[in-house]
């Protein structure tokens, strides 16, 4: 066994007893059987082909303390002027991976739908959170460490019907280092239900610490999650995410990433199309600079026909900035008259940046209209030398350009707030 | 206003421009033809600071002052416009935001207060009128999806909002239909003044039945080889480029295309 997964066997043994529902059977054999996949796989390396261009050698290394503990007192004003929606009525503030129901505002919800911290949920209620979270967990070593420690998170439920226009904030804050957080999210829409959700990750440390999440997402019949997940985390840290989404017919699945920074981000995400008539758009953007990492791992599992899937990642890379992109796309053999359709763009910024993209399609079926396209460039010089001859600096013509590639990924969101409050974050925080 | 002497320039290893002499004064418009590959629109960008060209010899003097040491935002913000042959489109890039960018880079050169947003739009819609544009380009991405028309249109559009002291107006008039060279040429037209000068950069006579020059080169092999008024327009139209190229100037005969 080596030093790391001994580390993380000792965490285990001494944070059991104060994570929830410990007394529950479940739960404790639920946990074991996530420690035993962890230890059994041990930390991804570059060997693994998932893992190619991501090396998690220096995280394995740190020995992070998995503990929860009660974070210093904050105020929500301070958290307020970084929030993405800072007038949001219902959201839940999580900070070094402890609720804080004094900063949340679970406000008034429409009858039918509820939002609150998993810890509030008792032992018996909080076993379907199993069912929603299973296969995410099983998606990654992380994501089976993620099952183990699991000790806060949010979750949403809408029953039949029931409608939420306004967006649902979700805030994770790390303000100390040298700590793992293992966070789930948990988002089930009953039939011809909607609402949106938006997580918001915040590292306010400059020290190394990890995120470490895992999302499930179910979608019955009809209906629709509009789901943005914002990673603005600190300098050092790493964050890594494993999000399972489950369609239904004719749901409509809005998946909405944007990496913005931290030292080395990697998302698995996944929907799978298990009945005829839905549709997924999976969205991303992501920025490095400096000797950041971005991975995005996509994959969309056509599993039934007259489904569709619509999928855009962007990315803009500066300084000595890394990025990968792998994008599969299965579509099962009787899934006939898919539409699927996949681009990847991205700009160079500097001659060290570097970025890793991969479509992958497996296409099994032969009645199916699927595309798929990637590109690196760098900045158009004709579209600099326009702006630049209409008496705008280079530097002003070269933000321009970068926004309006950047910008570009937001303008596919159709809430109108959302989209002009993510507009005015990635204005806000370019840093290039 | 522009001293142009004895320019050379080349574009990658290959000469363009071999030896351009040229004087514009404040009020004047210049029109300067010559056939595919002459180094018409080498000249254009050379002027606007381009740099895909490079000056090998020669000085180009703008109100008395080095324009080949200045930047491209620096010419445009001392009063060069560059109206270009092929507009670029900018996805992502307002209309309306570039133009009033533009416009209040140039007046801070100035010295001048920026315009707020209701006189700046006041401004621009007088403006549109005069380019029969519809307002709601304004809101639409550069040049994104217009047609060749409209493109050219916005050009004149920019100018009419910047009020340049020295245009250049590179084949303005390529891919126009007479309905939409009327507009234009009638924009063009409308910004004439004592202390503006243009220049017009084509292949053909028809924009000059349009727009009037006092003045019309003729560039043949990256030189001008023959200088004249409006009536030497006409003569190109009738006789061809081969016209002035058999005139023992070496460079091979050009038909212009009908």
């Amino acid at each position: 066994m080596s030093a790391a997964i001994q580390h993380y066997q000792s965490e285990f043994e001494r944070v059991a007893p104060l994570l929830p529902w410990r007394d529950s059977a479940p739960w404790h054999a639920w946990r074991q059987s996530g420690w035993s996949r962890f230890a059994e796989q041990g930390f991804p390396s570059t060997r693994h082909e998932e893992w190619k261009y991501t090396s998690v050698a220096v995280l394995e290394k740190l020995a992070l303390s998995c503990t929860p503990v009660v974070p210093e007192t904050m105020a929500w004003a301070l958290l307020k002027e970084k929030s993405v929606l800072p007038d949001a009525s219902h959201r839940l503030v999580f900070v070094d991976g402890v609720y804080q129901p004094k900063l949340s505002s679970v406000g008034e919800l429409p009858s039918g739908l509820r939002m609150g911290a998993i810890s509030d949920q008792s032992a018996r209620d909080s076993i379907r959170l199993q069912g929603l979270l299973e296969q995410a967990q099983r998606r990654t070593p992380f994501a089976a460490l993620n099952a183990a420690f699991m000790t806060e998170g949010a979750w949403v439920t809408a029953d039949v019907g029931v409608h939420l226009d306004e967006p649902l904030l979700i805030m994770y804050v790390a303000t100390k280092g040298r700590r793992a957080m293992h966070v789930v999210n948990a988002y089930e829409a009953a039939a011809e239900s909607t609402f949106a959700v938006v997580e918001q990750y915040l590292g306010m440390t400059d020290e190394p610490y990890l995120v470490n999440e895992v999302t499930g997402v179910t979608l019955e019949q009809g209906a629709k999650i509009t789901h943005v997940k914002i990673q603005q985390e600190g300098p050092r840290s790493y964050h890594i995410a494993a999000l399972q989404a489950l369609q239904k017919r004719e749901s409509r699945f809005d998946s909405h990433s944007f990496a913005l920074s931290g030292a080395l981000g990697r998302n698995d995400i996944e929907s799978a199309l298990v009945e005829p008539g839905a549709a997924v758009s999976m969205r991303g953007l992501y920025r490095v600079a400096g000797r950041e990492l971005q991975d995005f791992h996509t994959t969309i599992r056509h599993d039934s026909p007259d489904c569709s899937s619509d999928e855009c990642f962007k990315g803009v890379l500066n300084d000595s900035g890394r990025a990968v992109f792998n994008g599969k796309i299965r579509v099962a053999p009787d899934a006939q008259h898919t539409i699927s359709q996949q681009t990847n763009h991205n700009l160079l910024l500097s001659d060290q940046a570097e970025v890793d993209t991969k479509p992958q399609l497996e296409i099994f079926a032969d009645d199916v209209k699927c595309s798929h396209g990637a590109t690196v460039g760098q900045l158009d010089e004709e579209q600099w030398f326009y702006l630049r001859s209409r008496g705008l600096s280079s530097e002003h013509a070269r933000t321009l350009l970068i926004e309006a590639f950047a910008l570009d990924i937001v303008t596919g969101i159709e809430h109108p707030v959302l989209r002009s409050a993510l507009e005015s974050l990635l204005r806000s925080t370019a840093h290039v | 206003m522009l001293i142009i002497k004895d320019l050379h320039a080349s574009v990658g290893d290959k000469p363009i421009l071999n030896g351009i002499n040229l004087e514009i004064k404040a009020g004047e418009i210049h029109a300067i033809m010559g056939p595919n590959g002459s180094g018409k629109s080498t000249l254009s960008n050379v002027l606007a600071g381009r740099e895909n060209a490079t000056v090998t010899s020669g000085s180009v003097l703008y109100q008395g002052k080095d324009l080949l040491a200045l930047a491209i935002e620096e010419r445009a913000r001392q009063g060069i416009f560059l109206a270009f042959q092929y507009p670029v489109e900018i996805p992502g890039v307002g209309n309306v935001y570039l133009l009033k960018a533009a416009l209040n880079a140039q007046r801070k050169h100035r010295g001048l207060p920026e315009l707020d947003a209701l006189d700046f739009l006041a401004l621009v819609k007088d403006k549109m009128k005069l380019m029969e544009m519809n307002e709601s380009m304004l809101y639409r991405s550069v040049n994104e999806g217009f047609s060749g028309g409209e493109k050219k249109r916005n050009e004149i559009l920019q100018m009419a909002v910047l009020e340049p002291k020295l245009a250049i107006l590179d084949e303005t008039d390529s891919g126009l239909d007479i309905d939409a060279l009327k507009i234009v040429a009638n924009g063009v037209n409308s910004l004439r003044a004592e202390d503006r000068a243009m220049i017009l950069v084509t292949h053909y006579q028809r924009l000059l039945d349009y727009i009037k020059p006092d003045f019309v080169h003729v560039l043949v092999g990256g030189k001008i080889v023959r200088s004249g008024g409006p009536e030497l327009a006409h003569e190109l139209e009738k006789q061809g480029y081969a016209w002035i190229s058999d005139e023992g100037t070496g460079v091979a005969e050009v038909q212009p295309k009908s």
